[in-house]
């Protein structure tokens, strides 16, 4: 339930002031090999406040909601702005305002699952795993469930709340390779929205089950790919972490400020004309996005920025204290992911747009190459070279697909290989299980089509 | 003991509920942060924060629940919700608790933060990188001081708490010169006083230096089975690779690890030692998570398996014996060359200054790009390298250790040398 009559304590600003109450909710239940070995949840929140005084900020966080506590924090962060600014002597910058007032519950409206619904839920999954899997050495079952419940108020007239939740399945398997050792799968399934919304069934998920261990299965007899650069087709799923990983992060306003490339690229090409990458606030061609942000924590009205539109790039992610610096409007970008954080400069949802070809004519078109499908982490750097694990993909021969590949890794300077895009299919798909680790974790959405490209493998 | 009465209430409340068995860990902690971001003091931010952890055995089934509520009512309700989970699920006959033991405790460092004196450390800091390196920008630096009070107690009595006060601080910077730029790099430690500059701290100077000559790197071009030199900011990605794939509990539970017949037997180079120093380093600890007194312990001496990095529970599921401490306070002892003569004997190489890899396979298969890091060749650092891949076997490399430094960087929760291992692909464009 939000915290009502949040209003009632705007009159412990002195300074610029964002004021928030938080509180996180997770469950989730872990399976190894059938046992049951995590099984609980939590509940994290309290009250923030965070100041803006001649340039600079102070913040403070408590546990709890109630109204000491608010006044204390208000207090402290204020005191905190105070000790910075006292020393720094820095020029009075005012913040862009874009006030917001808004309200965005998406909590199920169906009676809510027990624990033991959940844990059942996974078992039931599990003992089909077990039931189809033919010589598995493991399988595991994983089920996160998260809830941000926010309730904020800015001393520059922005009153919001929302409660955003995401559900996560995470199923992975192994077994034997050939040649030994053992060779893992994984897949993950779910998105926004609480349990009740995302899965039902245990049924509805069997075909992607029986698919994943048909992956397996392909994998175990896979090969290493061949080190170097490589013509490759990037599924949809290799196409978000590339718009997240290779080019976000590089057009963060702060990594910006911080010595990113992307510093001196405003209003250059840096990618085929083909590409237009986009960081949607809450909707994406007429959908909701996996991670909907209507106002940032700062209070600012978040609105879609465009990244890169027709290979040129157009625009940076900012916060208000980056828009100033730039003198842009602020995007809404401003993101906090426990009570105790400060809004950083994050991604929401970054997807490059879909193109015209047909993933099937992608792959045709491709001598000798490979497709790479899934990824696993991904890191980038402020010279925009990037690295994305890969943990499904095939190799291709004269447009054709052949064996599948085991574990491996490709990189490249995103800004160079973005100009290597011959062509993207028409169609694309979100990852929703995505976190992203900038000092805090926050979950973000990316997507994308199937993107033919020249890239560098690291195989053996 | 500080939480000694939220501890018994929520033992208490426990078994009213319905457990059989129950753990209780209490953690209190507050923070103050100084932080720089491109270059100019930014925030100054200040939390606290409470958990109440309950973990529930009903027929030896598991549950567990945690809260940020210390009064009866939400201790009532987090008991509630671990039994209820605990009934929700099957019996696991490797649940257990850790046995009866003395009560103890542990305190050290600092009870409060001088802010004054961390923003003073952290000015003198800036101005240190401004005066030597110009053309290097500092992305974000993070100064903290954390006070953690840490209580744990179980149904069979054991009753341990520890208190610290930790400073921590991390920089991540690049270099920039027009269009030139370097990777960015960063390092730090985790230390209980402010008595050293900051440019001291986990070896910072020597990576600022680097990333100032880093500006013109090349591809190693081609590819080439080589040797690595991994220094201690890179070893500990190595590390955890090796506890992750073959030392820790879920790939012994999995049955995955390529090391899990080998106790007492030669799996690695006989100049490997490898310990968890939990009682030893900065960031000591008094007591396992769950609920043992902690105990430095050797996991691989002179390349022999001595332990695997196992749990009650994971050590309950395999039949196999506890480590006698935590895992996570990794320590590599230095060994006989010097860092200049391990470069000196390298034919073709890389000296690997940072690792960004996908995450390691369950063979320790490992693939990803060296940053921050040097061609070697005939003996000598040729250059910086850029779009340069790495792959290898983790095992592989740990058995084909053929030198560990004599210098090694202390990073307060962990201490690493430079090692040189062999048969790793190089590859560039």
């Amino acid at each position: 339930m939000f915290y009502e009559g949040i209003e009632r304590h705007s009159g412990l600003f002195s300074e610029y002031t964002e004021l928030r109450v938080q509180e996180n909710r997770t469950c989730r239940v872990g399976l190894l090999n059938g046992d049951v070995q995590g099984n609980g949840s939590s509940v994290k929140g309290g009250v923030s406040a965070r100041v803006h005084k001649d340039g600079v900020w102070g913040f403070a966080s408590v546990p709890g909601r109630e109204t000491e506590a608010i006044g204390r924090v208000v207090a402290s962060a204020t005191g905190n702005a105070r000790f910075l600014a006292g020393r720094e002597k820095r020029d009075l910058g005012r913040l862009p305002r874009r006030a917001a007032t808004a309200s965005h519950d998406l909590s199920t409206t169906k009676p809510r699952k027990s624990q033991k619904d959940l844990v059942d839920f996974a078992r039931a999954l599990d003992a089909y795993v077990l039931s189809k899997g033919k010589g598995l050495m493991t399988r595991s079952i994983s089920l996160a469930c998260l809830d941000m419940e926010k309730t904020l108020l800015t001393s520059d007239g922005s009153r919001s709340s929302s409660l955003v939740p995401r559900t996560i399945l995470y199923v992975a398997a192994s077994t034997e390779a050939s040649g030994g050792g053992s060779v893992e799968f994984y897949d993950v399934y779910g998105g926004r929205g609480q349990f009740e919304d995302v899965f039902g069934d245990p049924a509805a998920l069997y075909r992607d089950l029986d698919d994943l261990l048909e992956r397996l299965a392909k994998k175990a007899e896979g090969i290493y790919p061949e080190a170097g650069l490589r013509e490759a087709v990037l599924g949809p799923d290799l196409a978000g972490i590339l718009a997240h990983e290779a080019i976000g992060h590089t057009v963060e306003a702060d990594l910006v400020l911080g010595g990113s490339v992307a510093a001196d690229f405003m209003g250059r090409k840096v990618a085929s004309e083909l590409v237009t990458l986009v960081d949607f606030a809450h909707t994406a061609l007429g959908v909701t996005c996996p991670r909907p942000v209507w106002v940032d924590d700062e209070g600012t009205e978040a609105r879609d920025a465009v990244l890169i539109e027709e290979g040129v790039l157009r625009s940076y992610m900012h916060n208000k204290e980056s828009a100033a610096h730039f003198g842009v409007a602020p995007t809404g970008n401003a993101r906090a992911f426990e009570f105790s954080d400060e809004p950083l400069i994050r991604m929401r949802n970054t997807a490059i747009l879909p193109g015209k070809s047909k993933l099937a004519e992608l792959i045709a078109s491709v001598d000798e190459g490979y497709y790479f499908v899934r990824p696993s982490n991904g890191q980038a750097d402020s010279t925009s070279e990037f690295m994305f694990g890969i943990t499904e993909g095939y190799e291709i021969k004269k447009g054709r697909l052949g064996r599948a590949l085991r574990d491996t890794t490709v990189s490249g300077v995103a800004f160079d290989m973005l100009k290597t895009v011959t062509a993207l299919s028409d169609d694309m798909s979100w990852m929703c299980g995505g976190m992203c680790g900038k000092k805090q974790m926050i979950p973000v959405g990316m997507g994308g089509p199937a993107v033919r490209c020249r890239i560098t493998v690291g195989g053996r | 003991m500080k939480h000694e009465k939220t501890i018994e209430s929520a033992l208490a409340a426990a078994q009213k509920a319905g457990a059989d068995e129950a753990v209780v860990t209490a953690r209190r902690s507050e923070k103050s942060e100084l932080n720089v971001d491109a270059g100019k003091m930014s925030l100054y931010r200040t939390t606290e924060t409470v958990q109440l952890s309950l973990v529930a055995y009903v027929k030896g089934s598991k549950g567990s629940s945690s809260t940020d509520r210390f009064d009866a009512e939400g201790i009532a309700l987090a008991a509630g919700e671990a039994v209820a989970a605990a009934r929700s699920a099957p019996s696991d006959p490797a649940n257990a608790i850790a046995p009866a033991s003395a009560p103890g405790s542990d305190a050290y460092g600092d009870e409060r933060p001088d802010s004054a004196a961390m923003y003073d450390r952290l000015t003198a800091f800036v101005a240190w990188v401004s005066d030597r390196f110009s053309k290097t920008k500092l992305e974000q630096c993070i100064l903290q001081f954390v006070r953690g009070e840490n209580s744990f107690g179980n149904s069979d009595g054991v009753r341990m708490e520890s208190r610290r006060g930790l400073y921590d601080f991390s920089a991540m910077f690049t270099t920039k010169d027009g269009a030139r730029a370097s990777s960015f790099n960063y390092s730090g430690a985790t230390l209980r006083s402010l008595e050293r500059p900051l440019e001291d701290w986990g070896g910072l100077a020597e990576l600022l230096r680097q990333s100032a000559e880093q500006l013109d790197p090349g591809s190693v071009g081609g590819k080439f089975v080589g040797d690595l030199i991994v220094t201690p900011h890179c070893l500990g990605d190595f590390v955890g690779a090796l506890d992750e794939a073959y030392l820790g509990g879920y790939s012994l539970i999995k049955g995955t690890s390529p090391w899990k017949d080998s106790l007492g037997k030669e799996v690695a180079s006989p100049l490997l030692t490898l310990e968890s120093l939990p009682r030893s380093v900065d960031t000591a600890s008094f007591f396992t998570s769950d609920g043992f007194e902690d105990r430095d312990w050797v996991a691989v001496e002179k390349g022999m398996l001595r332990n695997f990095d196992l749990d009650l529970y994971a050590a309950n599921k395999t039949g196999k014996t506890r480590s006698p401490g935590s895992a996570g306070f990794w320590s590599v002892r230095p060994g006989a060359s010097s860092l200049a003569e391990m470069i000196a004997g390298t034919k073709r190489g890389l000296l690997l200054c940072r690792f960004s890899g996908g995450n390691p396979a369950e063979n320790g298969d490992f693939s990803g790009v060296a940053k921050n890091s040097y061609y070697i060749e005939d003996g000598k650092l040729v250059r910086p390298v850029t779009e340069t891949m790495v792959s290898g076997n983790v095992g592989g490399f740990i058995a084909s250790i053929d030198a560990v430094s004599k210098e090694l960087i202390d990073f307060g929760s962990a201490r690493f040398p430079w090692v040189r291992g062999k048969g790793v692909t190089i590859s560039g464009k």
